[in-house]
């Protein structure tokens, strides 16, 4: 099966972690474009900034690399292999993290342009002209080299986070599963923060970025009701014994009593076309009620979330909410400022630089 | 005519009054044993000991079996299996088709004249309860058998599978359960001897033994040789033939042979005699079972026992090459029967057994007693029920049974009240996915006097023809007689001659005692009805097919589910075109707060 090469958990991991860094890397080109740091007067700091970027993300990026695959390495040289006759229960319960990692990451995607939002403010923070704290050579190569500080950390931060989600949902896939969702992860992350920095119509990433997460969502639900199916199989499979994969599709292959309807044919889990769609949707040729309920109540949480949160962007807080938000909010922004790392560069410039980083900041699309 | 039958009358009661009465008082009640030496468990014996006692008589005497059940806690009845009761069908025996169970304190009196010599033996015969313990041989001596003389000891032997649980725990937790949807049949746990093991036959040099073998197992056939012994077969299932020299015999579940063995020259040695399981038979092998049982033909108790040697294969004598001494040529067929055996399940996933559609399902009422309250609808089938699988016969045709199996599994088959001429028996088909079907226009190998018995099996699937004279009337069972098989229904009825039964034949007040004593109906139809016959409401039928696809509520099921995307594609859509100005708002009050904080600070 296809999960033997690829495992959909750590690809939407992945996926997400380089899409936040990309995004920052994106938003960052964008303002010393825009003239933050001197840039606009002279192309020579330009490319030094702009070569200090790549530098930092790309030094982030190959401490990840070394740290992942040695944390990865230990991991799987000190696991033993769990998957064997439990395989239904892994399976779902695999099937289950899947579903619920795709499920909070697509909203995500929908407001993209939000997350790039915040990004601006908080780095435009972090550019701000403040109070300068500390001496030292320490705060002066900071100075210096804040635009490679800033990514090298962004990229470190979201790559440990990466390796740690990965190690934790891995722990029962094949070593073989672990390449290409890599991979794929990192170059689609790319690829959408390429996107952003380019800005481009916005109507028409939005439209592809809707379609992208009806997609994800089917995929999502589909993944969601079979993890429930895979369990009601391994009970089964453990009451009967190992008769059960004599019977291929024919009676005795499932259990009756929990059978909501069942075909002869159109195996999802070992016939050609079918598995594609049991890979989509969850198609099973034999669904059990767990596996139909499931699938009707996922989507309806699904819709009662999208409410909610339609709810919070229109009013600012949720329904019935309204009176412990604001509470919650009268406490002062400059506790976000001091939880934000940051901030814990030292802030360099002059005045001058303030007013750019403004001005960028309301210019910047 | 006259003349002829008053001479025939004066000869039968002459016999008559040379036969003796023999009568067994037998209580069926529950013993503890350990025949095997490695489970103590109880099993179904009679007057406290088991295994229980054979029953001997002598041709043409009166056998009268009064039996009392003890059980305390299940029903039983006795079957006498090979033994015609031509004009008494009640005795025969089978719960459902000639009697009711009887329940535990009553009891029930089976009187019959036995007129065939040979091996039988007797067993219950309410559903699947003779493995545990209620079987035993019963032995018809004649003086006037063709090889009277030839031998010096008359002895029996039988042998056995044996399971250490008991049949109805077996029946409901392992076997016709949806848990069990290929229908294995439970594994036995060791093979028997005499019921026993490692048994010492005692035997002297050049004597001839005369030995009565039966298989009073529940499932497994087996194959019996008796190492560096030939010997000769002399009778099966009560049928003499011509002596046929053989070294390996294969008996089925239920089938008699009888051998004359001759002892060798010296007491030197001692010689293993082996019965081995037909492994084919089962579904799996477990590490742990041992298929063989062994004794040894005791020549010297002093000597030693050896091991018996392996073997490469199996040389056994089809008995379908016996020659009955009492030659026939084949009958012509007045009334044909073809059904076809297969296993499927049905819709509460539980695996059956079938003769076409059907698969057997006991009556409300004994058929039996249904012939008995029908008057004229007697030689109607549909009165006997819609599961009962029966066939109204006529009397003093010739009937034929074609048996075309698409099951891969060895069948031993049993008619009741009968012996027939095995017509024809098919090879086991190429393989698991072809069948072979009679066809009467391109028959196979009929041999010029074809073998009877009562008991045949069917290679996998593969085929066998029958015939027999229906000459004695009686509702008579044709059943697979592996127990697992027959609780799974793999059984049809013969009502044959139902006239003749209600006009020859009385049920004793006994039997319908015992029905009384246990609340099960004696009158009427199948269902129980008394005033219509043929309003068969409230008869116990097989139950529902498995559905064929999508149901009703697969259906609502997938729409519903279909709908439930869509919706919420649509709320994602929403979500996704609802407008950002919310974003644009929160920057801007950042902005505003921190130009304000940046302002303060200078």
């Amino acid at each position: 099966m296809y999960q033997n090469i690829f495992n959909v958990s750590i690809f939407f991991i992945v996926f997400r972690e380089t899409l936040e860094a990309s995004v920052v890397v994106s938003v960052l080109l964008a303002f010393i474009k825009q003239g933050v740091g001197k840039s606009a007067d002279d192309p020579t700091v330009y490319k030094k900034l702009v070569r200090h970027i790549w530098i930092g993300a790309g030094l982030g990026f190959l401490i990840c690399l070394v740290v992942g695959g040695a944390f990865i390495g230990t991991w799987y040289t000190l696991g033993t292999d769990i998957w064997g006759a439990s395989e239904d229960l892994w399976e779902g319960i695999l099937s289950i993290i899947a579903a619920i990692i795709i499920s909070i990451m697509g909203l995500a995607l929908l407001r993209l342009n939000k997350m790039k939002e915040k990004w601006r403010v908080k780095i435009a923070k972090a550019l701000e002209q403040s109070n300068i704290r500390g001496k030292g050579w320490f705060r002066h190569f900071t100075r210096k080299y804040a635009m490679a500080i800033l990514p090298f950390i962004t990229v470190l931060r979201e790559g440990v986070e990466a390796i740690v989600f990965v190690g934790g949902v891995s722990i029962s896939s094949s070593a073989k599963a672990f390449p290409l969702p890599v991979v794929c992860g990192l170059a689609a992350g790319s690829v959408v923060g390429y996107i952003l920095y380019k800005g481009g119509d916005f109507m028409k990433i939005q439209y592809f970025l809707i379609v992208a997460t009806c997609f994800l969502y089917l995929v999502a639900s589909g993944l969601f009701s079979k993890g429930v199916w895979s369990f009601q199989n391994h009970e089964w499979v453990k009451a009967v014994g190992s008769d059960v994969s004599e019977e291929g599709d024919g009676p005795g292959s499932y259990d009756i009593r929990k059978n909501l309807w069942h075909v002869n044919c159109c195996n999802g889990e070992t016939s050609g076309g079918w598995m594609i769609f049991n890979a989509i949707l969850g198609w099973e040729n034999s669904a059990t009620y767990g596996s139909v309920i499931s699938y009707n109540l996922y989507w309806l949480t699904l819709m009662m979330t999208v409410g909610l949160m339609l709810f919070k962007e229109r009013h600012g807080h949720y329904p019935f909410l309204k009176f412990w938000t604001k509470k919650r909010n009268a406490a002062p922004l400059a506790q976000e400022e001091q939880k934000s790392p940051e901030n814990e560069i030292q802030q360099f410039g002059s005045s001058d630089e303030s007013r750019e980083t403004k001005e960028a900041l309301v210019s910047v699309v | 005519m006259r003349a002829f039958s008053l001479l025939a009358t004066l000869a039968a009661s002459a016999t008559a009054a040379l036969a003796a009465t023999v009568q067994y008082d037998f209580s069926v009640e529950w013993i503890q044993a350990n025949p095997d030496g490695d489970y103590d468990r109880e099993l179904i014996g009679i007057n406290g000991q088991w295994p229980p006692p054979p029953i001997k008589c002598n041709i043409h005497d009166r056998v009268i079996v009064n039996v009392t059940n003890n059980l305390g806690n299940e029903p039983t009845a006795i079957h006498f299996h090979g033994l015609f009761m031509n004009g008494t069908n009640a005795m025969d025996g089978p719960v459902g088709v000639t009697q009711c169970p009887v329940p535990p304190g009553s009891n029930i009196i089976y009187n019959f004249t036995v007129e065939q010599p040979g091996m039988y033996w007797y067993h219950s015969h309410f559903g699947g309860q003779y493995p545990d313990g209620l079987r035993a041989p019963f032995i018809v001596y004649d003086k006037d058998e063709p090889f009277a003389g030839q031998y010096d000891e008359d002895t029996y032997l039988t042998v056995s599978d044996y399971y250490h649980q008991s049949i109805p725990w077996l029946t409901a937790n392992k076997f016709l359960t949806l848990i069990n949807p290929t229908g294995a049949e439970p594994i036995p746990d060791a093979a028997l001897f005499n019921d026993s093991q490692n048994i010492k036959f005692n035997v002297e040099p050049n004597k001839t033994y005369k030995i009565r073998i039966v298989n009073v197992g529940a499932l497994v056939s087996q194959y019996i040789w008796f190492e560096d012994h030939d010997f000769k077969i002399v009778e099966v299932d009560g049928i003499y033939v011509e002596p046929t020299d053989a070294s390996m015999l294969y008996i089925t579940v239920a089938q008699r042979y009888t051998i004359l063995l001759t002892t060798k020259n010296s007491t030197d040695q001692n010689y293993p005699m082996i019965s081995s399981f037909d492994t084919d038979m089962l579904d799996k092998l477990p590490e742990d079972l041992v298929w063989n049982v062994t004794g040894w033909l005791t020549y010297d108790e002093n000597a030693a026992f050896p091991e018996p040697a392996l073997i490469d294969q199996y040389d056994f004598y089809d008995d379908f090459n016996l020659v009955p001494v009492e030659k026939e040529l084949p009958y012509e067929p007045d009334y044909s029967i073809t059904v076809d055996v297969s296993m499927q399940n049905l819709g509460n996933g539980v695996n059956y057994a079938f003769f076409d559609e059907l698969s057997y399902v006991a009556p409300n009422v004994p058929t039996l007693y249904t012939v008995m309250s029908s008057g004229n609808d007697s030689t109607d089938a549909t009165i006997y029920g819609s599961n009962t699988h029966t066939y109204v016969l006529g009397y003093q045709e010739v009937i034929e049974i074609v048996l075309n199996s698409k099951d891969p599994g060895k069948h031993p088959f049993h008619l009741h009240g009968h012996v027939f001429q095995v017509i024809e028996r098919s090879e086991a088909s190429p393989d698991d996915n072809s069948f072979l079907v009679y066809d009467p226009a391109n028959p196979g190998t009929v041999n010029e006097y074809p073998m009877r018995r009562d008991t045949v099996y069917v290679r996998p699937n593969g085929y066998f023809v029958i015939r027999f004279k229906s000459d004695n009337p009686g509702v008579w069972f044709f059943h697979c007689h592996i127990e697992w098989h027959l609780a799974q229904g793999l059984a049809l009825t013969l009502v044959e001659a139902p006239a003749e039964i209600q006009s020859k034949q009385v049920i004793p007040e006994d039997h319908y005692a015992a029905c009384k004593a246990g609340g099960y109906a004696y009158e009427g139809n199948a269902a129980g009805n008394t005033v219509n016959l043929f309003d068969l409401k409230g008869e116990k039928l097989q139950p529902k097919p498995l559905p064929a696809g999508f149901t009703a509520r697969g259906i609502v099921a997938m729409v519903f589910s279909c709908i439930s995307a869509f919706v919420g594609m649509g709320f994602i859509t929403w979500y996704g075109l609802s407008d950002l100005k919310t974003t644009e708002r929160e920057v801007a009050e950042v902005m505003g707060e921190s130009l304000d904080d940046s302002d303060a600070s200078k």
